[in-house]
């Protein structure tokens, strides 16, 4: 990351890709907008070309996907199983695509296996939770942000061990403590154990964790991908989506293989939507809107945000471009 | 203490009244505290080994009853402590489990191990604070007066560790911790909060005992311990075949992973 599109992102549009009533997906439509996606962002005319410049026979591919809103908002099992096709499309084994999250009672109630063909693997990280056994014990960011007495972040060994590239599939999510979740925040929290101890009553350390943990190897070179499905979205009290008057419907998917240049545009989408709503503003820091019940409440947050994670990790690390006057946005409609 | 690996608790029969200037100990076990306002919900730790260490000539008293037992007579073996322990009848199947497991342990003569010491004034002030670097696996040795071996020594009261200030002992400790520096801990624990570990060492040996007080195994727990040691053997009670994984030693530490640590693990880590 960023990779060879820095700065550039494909947005699609669907108008058709999701009932709202039903909220049944239009796999079709799925289909559409990751061609055009591929073909947007890479210039070629064939999907099989687009895929192939990514990926080859020989890999073993890892398909983070994101669960946290589960069961209603998380990784498309219509998105997924079309990354999928693509990817045997260009001679990838079933056996070497691995689906994967952090933790099993989210990843199971989607229901991955009804949209993938057998071989496919589906495998969360942490089973159970707090296990570290899945993690590669040498590859860790240390650090104390409130006196833990656990102070490493330690990489899955799927991502060191096993994987020789990543796509990223985050949602289009409000985020009570980092802003918003996007390719960032879903690489990042969703690959090292230990990570919700950089939040602590109001106070999140999202703004710089989350930069350095995408930025660390061989997750950072691995990720070669991202595809942020926001078909569906959350506005607030994200990541979790337990309200449904918090969700709305984007009906777009962002192709690039910069992260923070897609971030960028989510921060627009959220704010936007946001604003709409009359909810405060991602930005707003102000005491008197933290509560802890702020699911119940648009005007509250549990945390003071920290959406300035993205433009950090673009200055610090250089994961990708956020400034949106040097950014190449093309839209396509289907 | 310094042959605290040779000494075995007994099972107080039942009937039998303990000692009457027995200390009596609590139940070791962990209590979380997931009602708390807090995205880190730090569970508590009822443990011993502060008292056990606070007074190494008494003898002490458990009054447990079922896994707990098992958990109460490895505590007491850690500290090398005397102790009685009371156990209804699941209780007393549990300790019977773990003291054939702790007579397999090889007896060693090692002194234990401190990164600093304490002044232990008597006071309940610092009996908290002994208390809390107990369960942050902050590694003290109690003195009665500064020992100057140590580049830190505690002692409540003092310009350094005011008393207003060890009103919170989670402040004090911190500030311990931090002025130690973690690198140069000698012991560290990654992957459960509710592992306490002691160690003992001489030049060419070390072993660290480690307790488990969740009620659920520790898995994929991640050891580093100060000093460069080349070998490493696991004893676990009910786990024969166990071994370490992932050794590493790396510059000044060793590190190594027990893959499932249910209640208790002895590691003896030795050089060439």
């Amino acid at each position: 990351m960023p990779g060879p599109y820095r700065g550039i992102v494909a947005r699609v549009h669907s108008e058709s890709v999701i009932d709202i009533a039903t909220e049944r997906i239009d796999q079709p439509s799925v289909d559409k907008m990751l061609s055009a996606g591929m073909k947007t962002l890479t210039g070629a005319k064939a999907d099989k070309d687009a895929w192939s410049s990514f990926f080859s026979s020989s890999d073993v591919i890892g398909i983070k996907v994101n669960c946290s809103g589960a069961p209603v908002i998380r990784a498309s099992p219509e998105v997924v199983s079309g990354i999928v096709r693509n990817l045997i499309g260009v001679g990838v084994k079933p056996e070497n695509i691995y689906i994967y999250e952090r933790f099993l009672d989210q990843l199971t109630s989607v229901h991955y296996e009804r949209f993938v063909p057998n071989g496919v693997q589906i495998v969360a990280i942490e089973t159970p939770p707090t296990s570290l056994l899945s993690y590669d014990p040498k590859t860790y960011v240390e650090v104390s942000f409130f006196g833990e007495d656990d102070t490493r972040s330690n990489l899955a060994r799927l991502v060191t061990e096993r994987f020789t590239k990543i796509i990223n599939v985050p949602n289009a999510k409000e985020h009570q403590a980092s802003g918003v979740t996007g390719c960032l925040k879903n690489l990042a929290y969703g690959d090292f154990s230990n990570v919700a101890r950089s939040h602590m009553r109001e106070k999140t350390n999202t703004l710089s964790f989350i930069g350095t943990l995408a930025a660390v190897e061989p997750l950072r070179s691995k990720c070669v991908l991202n595809i942020m499905d926001g078909i569906r979205g959350v506005w607030h009290g994200g990541p979790f989506s337990e309200e449904k008057k918090y969700r709305f419907y984007p009906k777009l998917m962002m192709f690039g293989t910069d992260p923070v240049a897609i971030d960028r545009l989510l921060l627009d989408l959220i704010e936007e939507k946001r604003k709409a709503e009359g909810a405060p503003s991602l930005w707003d820091r102000s005491p008197n809107i933290i509560d802890r019940r702020a699911h119940l409440d648009f005007h509250k947050n549990t945390f003071i945000r920290e959406p300035g994670h993205i433009e950090y990790a673009a200055k610090n690390f250089g994961l990708g471009e956020y400034d949106k006057n040097r950014m190449k946005v093309t839209s396509v409609e289907i | 203490m310094l042959t605290a690996a040779l000494l075995l608790p007994s099972l107080l029969t039942p009937g039998t009244e303990p000692p009457a200037n027995a200390v009596k100990l609590n139940e070791p076990r962990v209590e979380y505290r997931d009602d708390e306002a807090s995205a880190t919900r730090r569970p508590w730790i009822d443990a011993n080994g502060w008292r056990i260490l606070r007074s190494p000539d008494r003898t002490f008293v458990y009054q447990v009853n079922g896994e707990a037992a098992a958990l109460a007579a490895a505590e007491a073996f850690s500290y090398g402590a005397e102790a009685l322990i009371s156990a209804d009848a699941p209780g007393t199947n549990a300790f019977g489990r773990m003291l054939d497991f702790l007579k397999t342990v090889p007896p060693v003569n090692l002194p234990p191990v401190a990164d600093f010491g304490v002044v232990d004034d008597g006071s309940d002030a610092t009996a908290e604070l002994l208390n809390l670097l107990t369960r942050m696996n902050l590694l003290y040795k109690i003195e009665k007066n500064q020992d100057r071996h140590f580049h830190l020594n505690v002692r409540l009261g003092t310009k350094e560790f005011p008393l207003q200030e060890a009103r919170n002992p989670s402040v004090a400790a911190q500030k311990i911790r931090s002025q130690i520096g973690d690198d140069n801990r000698s012991l560290r624990v990654y992957g459960s909060e509710v592992v306490i570990g002691r160690l003992i060492a001489g030049p060419r040996q070390a072993r660290v005992f480690l307790l488990n007080y969740a009620p659920r195994p520790a898995l994929g727990l991640r050891v580093r311990i100060r000093g460069a040691y080349s070998q490493g053997e696991l004893r676990m009670p009910g786990a024969a075949d166990a071994h370490l994984a992932d050794w590493t030693q790396d510059g000044p530490a060793t590190e190594f992973t027990i893959p499932e640590l249910r209640v208790f693990a002895v590691v003896d880590l030795s050089r060439n």
